[in-house]
């Protein structure tokens, strides 16, 4: 079971976001994604995720197509953002209810309960989100793209406002799916924790991949040279 | 077809329209006979009529290219329909505003419902918003997509549209319409109105083609440069 | 179809208790319908145009302007914190999430239908109604095509930064006929005519409803998908 990005090439416009990024992801891995920002990486994930349709090159999954407009290939991704993507007049549970009833799941009470001890947010099941705070929310987006058993999870700088605590607790989480067979791309801008926390570290700049490799700290940098090489920014 | 032929072709038929125009416009002035019941006024419908004409032309060739985008995503398609649709605006301004000149002495109203000023009226407005869509999205893929539905959904409402501003007419009859077209046209002002004719599509074809080239080459310009920055603009 | 029906009925209820949770939103625009037809009145001299003349066609504009506003209401609580972008992830189709926010979108419509008609008939002391069944089967297929229509092209607004300034530009030129359908429909109840001189209008009207929400159904992938 392996994601594989071909040759992507992303325009917005003028702009080219991504100018021809090879990239796999295959389950029992966390890939992340790093590189300053306007290099690319989100647009990389959205592609990876099938939410945006590149303009050139594809995405395939065991040698076939991924789209998302495919419900079948929506129904196994997950999905944190650094925007929570949860109602704030809801109450945790009647989000995770209400996204669970999309996947089609009739989740009873105590199993969502359940989901969303696992994840640290013991006991907010019955706040609304409004009232609570960037920690405890990121938590419960966490645990909604995880309602459904995914078997990728895509996450976008799930780590930016969260306290080391939290920080640590999400850390754990994406480890434990990663060792249940679950594959992981992780957008960062944080190289440090993706060194710490990924199999495999991609790094992008202004749209092209300058390194994909094992991670590991004595590589750090190396990877720090690319992030400071060249021209800044235009 | 290359975009240099193209742009010739546009050259040619826009000089020919452009004569074309003016000989209707010496035609007009010293050669048609003046219409018995209206006098000179009437001559504004060597304008108007072609005119309007080309205003639908114009809108057909939008509607069928946009729905050729939305199914095959062809750049192409895209560039026909917003060619198409500048030229439609203007070509639907002149018959807007010609039409009320002549409604204002030979109905002495400018504006009457008239079903055909009606329905231009209402169509010049959701081509407006055709291009008001199309510019203030700020992902150029997408605004090409919501334009191609607007001009979609704009085409099909067309028999609603009609259907309403003949029944409103019906209720409000306006004052007596004098069909300048009717079968008993003098020869030469069927002659001045088929010059006219010719003259305004010939230029609507070549202003279309032209626009069309300059279109294309725009977008490919913007790939060359695009393509010389070494990878993308962060 | 079940599962569409389910999806829809899922959204459209969600997006209600939404709206009736944040209050203060629902009350702003049930004191917006109310002024409007307090002003009406207000503005109009009533010895020279009785408001029965006019009432028809001021109701018909109150419920235009005020469900198009909404419409773009109930995608700005999608995007509060990008939820929007989450339920698009999930298997759910489309067409079930059009449908949904349509109807959502229509409950709160017909809410300012009704508050509509009363404050515009009190307010342009209007005593004769017609057939009450009669108004509301103009304003059920209007409403419809209505709703369908802003939710539709609410939806694309929230992508363009002109917001909802362009919302009236896309939806008025189409629901012009609806306009003219409606309030030549509604007048005629008023005036308490035969249901013969008005079915025509009726009929039009449902034609709009359906091929809007057809149309919308078929469509709307192309405005929520990149």
């Amino acid at each position: 079971m392996t994601l594989e990005g071909r040759r992507i090439v992303c325009d917005y416009g003028p702009v080219r976001a991504l100018a021809g990024i090879d990239l796999h992801a295959a389950g029992g891995e966390i890939v992340a994604i790093v590189g300053p920002n306007g290099a690319g990486k989100t647009t990389l994930l959205r592609v990876l995720s099938g939410e945006r349709r590149p303009d050139r090159g594809e995405v395939t999954l065991n040698g076939s197509r991924v789209s998302g407009s495919d419900a079948a290939w929506r129904a196994r991704i997950g999905l944190v953002s650094h925007r929570t993507g949860l109602y704030e007049k809801l109450t945790a549970m009647e989000n995770l209810r209400f996204f669970a009833a999309l996947h089609g799941l009739a989740r009873s009470g105590r199993k969502l309960t359940a989901t969303l001890d696992a994840v640290g947010a013991r006991g907010l099941a019955g706040r609304r989100i409004e009232a609570l705070s960037r920690g405890q929310r990121q938590r419960v987006a966490l645990a909604r793209s995880l309602l459904h058993d995914p078997e990728f999870l895509f996450l976008d700088e799930p780590f930016s406002g969260l306290d080391p605590e939290g920080a640590a607790g999400l850390e754990r989480a994406l480890v434990a799916r990663r060792n249940d067979g679950v594959a992981v791309v992780l957008v960062t801008h944080d190289l440090r924790r993706g060194l710490r926390l990924a199999d495999r570290v991609v790094v992008l700049r202004r749209g092209r991949k300058v390194l994909d490799g094992e991670a590991a700290e004595d590589e750090a940098a190396e990877i720090l040279d690319h992030f400071t090489a060249g021209a800044p920014d235009p | 077809m290359g975009s240099t032929r193209v742009r010739t072709t546009g050259l040619l038929l826009a000089w020919a329209g452009i004569a074309a125009i003016l000989l209707v416009h010496w035609m007009v002035a010293f050669w048609v006979p003046t219409e018995a019941a209206q006098g000179v006024v009437q001559r504004i419908f060597y304008v108007h009529v072609p005119a309007a004409w080309t205003t639908f032309l114009a809108f057909g060739i939008v509607a069928l290219a946009s729905a050729a985008y939305l199914w095959l995503e062809d750049e192409r398609a895209d560039a026909a329909a917003v060619a198409a649709a500048e030229g439609g605006l203007i070509y639907g301004a002149i018959m807007l505003i010609s039409g009320p000149l002549w409604g204002r002495i030979a109905w002495g109203t400018y504006w009457t419902w008239e079903p055909r000023l009606t329905l231009t009226l209402l169509l010049w407005f959701t081509y407006l918003g055709y291009f008001l869509i199309r510019g203030s999205v700020a992902d150029p893929r997408r605004g090409k997509r919501f334009a191609a539905v607007v001009a979609i959904v704009g085409s099909l409402n067309i028999p609603l549209i009609h259907v309403s501003v003949s029944w409103f007419r019906s209720l409000h009859p306006g004052p007596v319409v004098i069909k300048p077209e009717g079968p008993t046209l003098h020869p030469d002002m069927l002659t001045t109105l088929l010059v006219s004719l010719a003259g305004f599509t010939l230029l609507f074809l070549g202003l279309f083609a032209l626009r069309y080239s300059i279109e294309l080459v725009g977008r490919r310009q913007a790939r060359v440069e695009d393509a010389a920055l070494a990878g993308g603009v962060s | 179809m079940m599962r569409e029906l389910r999806w829809s009925w899922l959204i459209a209820r969600k997006d209600l208790s939404l709206e009736f949770r944040a209050g203060g939103r629902l009350l702003s625009m049930i004191a917006f319908v109310v002024l409007a037809g307090f002003l009406f009145g207000f503005a109009l001299d009533k010895s020279q145009v009785p408001g029965r003349a006019v009432v028809a066609s001021l109701t018909w504009l109150t419920v235009l302007f005020a469900s198009t506003a909404g419409a773009g209401r109930i995608f700005d609580m999608e995007e509060e914190d990008g939820a929007f972008r989450h339920v698009l992830l999930t298997p759910v189709s489309r067409r079930a999430v059009f449908i949904g926010k349509t109807v959502a979108n229509l409950t709160l419509t017909w809410l300012i239908t009704a508050l509509s008609f009363v404050a515009l008939t009190s307010f342009l002391g209007v005593r004769t109604w017609g057939s009450l069944a009669a108004h509301a089967a103009i304003f059920l297929p209007g409403t419809i095509g209505l709703s369908a229509t802003a939710t539709f092209f609410g939806r694309m607004s929230r992508h363009s930064n002109l917001g909802d300034s362009l919302l009236p530009v896309l939806t008025f030129p189409l629901l012009a006929p609806v306009m003219f359908f409606g309030a030549t429909a509604s007048a005629r109840v008023f005036m308490a005519l035969p249901w013969d001189e008005i079915s025509g209008l009726a009929r039009l009207l449902w034609a709009f409803a359906i091929g809007s929400v057809a149309v919308g159904a078929v469509l709307f992938h192309h405005v929520t998908d990149e």
